[in-house]
């Protein structure tokens, strides 16, 4: 029977979706001006790949800071299979052109893809100079195809009109996507966070634990394990080792280090246009030196003129205990994942219910009449987070599948 | 000594699994558990084996014809199979069996600040059984099915959604040894490994992976 069993497991497939594509990351905007930059976001019906990417998209720009430099990037939401696009500026051109890759998050179909932007003026296509005029309509032009193979499908998609605008929290879970999903970084690394923004998000969920040492660091799973980190021959618990011993012996899935809670934030602060962290409270313990960080980010955050929150969740009684510990809670934001009537009695300024629970219309106005912000997570079901975001009263959402909670908030009308 | 007797002249075993109609008008049942491991891919380190009670009822309609039915529950999520089962001896010892099964599955979660879920669903199982008899009283049974969904629908509060594209979700594949087991009590005990896209047990887990995982399952029933 075990030999059954072996055979089987040896016998399934090994799933992988390497990205086909080398990003440049080279910095500026090169011919996208903030202008163009600004004209091409929005909802676009897609009239060649449709099949593929469904029949509308939404496109955002996003950017990574180094320092000085800004490198900017065009996502691509689309409404199937959690598929997105990635692309970046191709400045060997001297059109507004972008080239990068595809992917759907639900299974491992990824390809290149390469755009061109233009402009549909008195019927015909021509070069977009970066004005509109009545009657104009904005085409992205280009070719797409599977794996690394060069592009030769068509891909078509005409602006049809503006992203929705309406305030919304679009959070990536574990900085910003699961290692099963199958992203090119692993969860929880400083990698993640620099995607999470071209991902869809506008905030993300970390997963905090303490070293040995007392060292605050991003983690997940309660034992160090295959399915997150590559083979060492170290086992149990994080809490067991130093940070020293996890940062020499310890590589995630792709190859990153374990993260400190600091590097995370100093990330967030500096290399990203994130305005949302939320520290999950995966310790049990003192909560004063995650206070503390969160404080000192916080200042950073705004010295470095970043809209940017960092809250620390209480997702049981354990945490509760731990921030009512806390001697001094100024400058503290906590959300709170417990009942209303906790979160009531902490005064937490955000209530973060399950989305299996359902909408809970009444609960979440009235928390929201009290003046609080109320999201839901950790919903990754496509459908749901549709019909999540059609009821219109979360502020946000916490999910695997940003690119999906990104879709579906800007083409909602 | 047992040996000797030719096979065709062996007496006939309480079975379940053996692709082996049971005499016309004549019930026959098992009830015991299956143990389903969760696929790491959706439960990550957790490793979650709950037992399923299983209980089984067929009933010989022709002498190759049989209706069965199943009924696995974990109380707060439930399966009910019905389906139709042609039988065949090919030799002396080798039998085949072909059938269609239609299952429903149906769980509800109410946990205070976790759960307010309900779904259910429909799922057909096109099946292939082919049963050897080792010895007078021991029997394999290896069976091949086909997982086709029919019908999905799950609930989170007052909002629902409906799956209802009929598609190939995978297949299994199922070993069962059926012997004696003491004092004229024969039993049913073998492994099922589903490869498949959604297994009903898992609603809960809403798992939105477009891919295959094992579900080995663990098959121990007393025949009655």
């Amino acid at each position: 029977m075990s030999l059954l069993l072996l055979l089987l497991v040896g016998c399934q497939k090994d799933y992988e979706a390497p990205v086909p594509y080398t990003f440049t990351n080279k910095p500026g905007a090169g011919k996208f001006t903030p202008a163009i930059r600004r004209a091409m976001e929005g909802v676009y019906r897609v009239t060649d790949g449709a099949g593929l990417f469904g029949d509308q998209v939404a496109l955002k720009w996003t950017y990574t800071n180094e320092g000085t430099d800004t490198t900017h990037y065009l996502s691509v939401f689309t409404g199937l299979d959690a598929g997105f696009f990635n692309l970046e500026i191709n400045a060997k051109t001297d059109s507004l052109a972008m080239a990068g890759y595809w992917r759907k998050l639900v299974n491992t179909r990824t390809g290149l893809a390469r755009l061109a932007v233009r402009v549909r003026h008195s019927g015909r296509l021509q070069a977009f100079t970066g004005s509109l005029v009545e009657g104009d309509t904005l085409v992205m032009e280009g070719m797409y195809g599977e794996n690394s193979t060069q592009p030769t499908q068509k891909l078509t998609l005409a602006y049809s009109r503006p992203l929705n605008r309406r305030p919304f929290s679009i959070m990536a879970h574990r900085s910003g996507g699961r290692t099963s999903d199958l992203l090119p970084a692993s969860e929880n690394s400083v990698e993640i966070i620099k995607l999470a923004s071209r991902l869809g998000a506008t905030g993300i969920e970390i997963d905090v634990r303490y070293t040995k040492d007392g060292v605050p660091i991003l983690y997940h799973d309660n034992t160090l394990n295959l399915r997150l980190v590559q083979k060492n021959g170290l086992a149990g618990p994080v809490e067991n080792y130093t940070y020293q011993q996890l940062s020499s012996l310890i590589r995630l899935i792709n190859g990153e280090k374990i993260p400190t809670l600091e590097e995370a934030l100093e990330t967030v602060v500096n290399n990203t246009s994130l305005e949302f962290v939320w520290l999950d409270t995966k310790y049990i313990g003192p909560m004063d030196k995650v206070q503390a960080i969160q404080q000192k980010y916080r200042q950073k955050a705004i010295l470095a003129r970043r809209n940017l929150r960092i809250v620390i969740g209480l997702p049981s009684t354990d945490a509760v205990e731990s921030y009512k510990a806390l001697s001094d809670k100024e400058n503290t934001p906590i959300l709170c994942e417990l009942d209303t009537s906790i979160t009531r009695n902490l005064n937490a300024r955000i209530w973060a219910p399950r989305w299996t629970l359902g909408p809970q219309t009444e609960e979440v106005k009235a928390m929201q009449a009290e003046g609080r912000t109320v999201f839901v997570w950790t919903l990754d079901e496509p459908e749901f987070i549709r019909e999540f975001i059609a009821e219109n009263s979360f502020d946000g959402i916490l999910s695997n599948y940003s690119p999906v909670v990104a879709y579906y908030h800007y083409v909602d009308q | 000594m047992a040996q000797r007797v030719p096979a065709s002249e062996w007496p006939d075993q309480p079975e379940i699994y053996f692709p082996q109609a049971p005499v016309p008008g004549k019930w026959r049942m098992s009830i015991g558990a299956v143990f389903t491991t969760t696929p790491p891919e959706l439960t990550e380190e957790i490793r979650v084996s709950v037992p399923a009670i299983d209980f089984n009822l067929q009933r010989g309609l022709t002498k190759h014809l049989f209706a069965v039915s199943r009924l696995q529950t974990q109380i707060v999520q439930s399966n009910l199979m019905l389906g139709l089962r042609w039988a065949t001896p090919l030799t002396d010892r080798l039998y085949l069996a072909a059938g269609y099964d239609l299952t429903g599955w149906f769980g509800a979660l109410q946990i205070k600040d976790v759960f307010n879920s309900q779904a259910y669903g429909v799922q057909s199982f096109p099946n292939l059984s082919v049963g050897y008899r080792l010895t007078r009283d021991l029997e394999l049974t290896v069976k091949a099915e086909a997982i086709m969904d029919l019908y999905y629908r799950s609930k989170v509060g007052n909002l629902a959604v409906v799956y209802d594209r009929r598609q190939v979700n995978g297949v299994a594949f199922t070993f069962m040894l059926e012997q004696p087991f003491y004092n004229n009590r024969h039993v049913s005990v073998g492994f099922r490994a589903a490869y498949s896209n959604f297994n009903w047990q898992l609603w809960s887990l809403y798992d939105t992976f477009d891919r295959n995982l094992l579900y080995p399952q663990l098959i121990f029933g007393f025949i009655l």
